[in-house]
């Protein structure tokens, strides 16, 4: 069965890269669709402290995981809701990003594209920020389905608890 | 990625996230976003291009401390591959 699932994977890796080439039909997509719009204005959560004495961690849907770790799954069509630690100080060569639902190739050159951690170290070196955060997590973007049910009552809480019980002080987060 | 944010600022971390898909924020309203009307798959900008990313980084950061309110969109207006950058 290697042969249809490589043709689906292939196919959306054709699809990734027209709409990075076309933004307009990226807009065009997001209009026609209900990204399920919540009421009121949500949770805020005001800065504790100065931004030069907080741990940031990196938080992204872009599909990044260590090598070791299982990648996420391409197979199911309604995408994948679990994510990946990455722990501070995890060599860059073993950082990989696996999403068919993009196009990485920028970011597989330079992971600083999409998971900023050389340039987070170097603000923390300059004492804009407090420093990086013990731990941080890579998503894969693409939930669909049943799936959003488990990410939001599931997968979305407990990565925040992991971030809060790491002792990060405040979360950058980025997109495919 | 903004039910994530969320989800993250509910329990009690002050979050900030890099949008390209304006129409999608402000769907979801996350807590606060920096808004790039950029190719997909490049929140920071270009490979290589340190000045770029750094730039989107203390933007992003800023925002963590100026935003006033809920649903803060800020919105630098970088032309991709136009914009001059400090320290280039």
């Amino acid at each position: 069965m290697a042969g249809p699932m490589a043709l689906r994977r292939g196919l959306n890796q054709l699809v990734a890269r027209l709409l990075t080439r076309f933004p307009g039909l990226v807009d065009r997509w997001a209009k026609g669709r209900s990204f399920a719009p919540v009421a009121g204005d949500g949770p805020w959560a005001p800065l504790a402290k100065p931004l030069a004495r907080c741990k940031v961690a990196l938080v992204t849907t872009g599909g990044v995981h260590l090598k070791s770790q299982p990648p996420f799954d391409m197979a199911n069509p309604d995408g994948d809701p679990t994510f990946r630690e990455i722990p501070l100080g995890a060599p860059r060569g073993e950082i990989v990003i696996t999403h068919d639902y993009y196009d990485h190739r920028s970011a597989d050159r330079d992971l600083n594209v999409i998971f900023p951690l050389d340039r987070l170290e170097e603000l923390a070196r300059e004492g804009r920020i407090g420093g990086l955060a013990p731990l941080h997590l890579g998503f894969m973007g693409h939930v669909d389905g049943p799936l959003v049910g488990r990410l939001v009552n599931e997968t979305a809480p407990a990565a925040a608890r992991r971030l809060a019980e790491t002792g990060a002080d405040a979360v950058l987060l980025t997109p495919a | 990625m903004g039910l994530v944010q969320r989800a993250i600022e509910a329990a009690g971390l002050p979050t900030v996230s890099i949008s390209l898909v304006k129409a999608l924020t402000l769907q979801v309203r996350p807590p606060r976003a920096v808004f790039l009307r950029w190719p997909l798959g490049h929140p920071l900008g270009e490979p290589g291009h340190r000045a770029q990313q750094r730039q989107v980084l203390l933007d992003a950061l800023g925002l963590l401390e100026t935003a006033p309110a809920p649903g803060a969109l800020l919105e630098p207006g970088y032309r991709w591959r136009c914009h001059k950058y400090e320290g280039e």
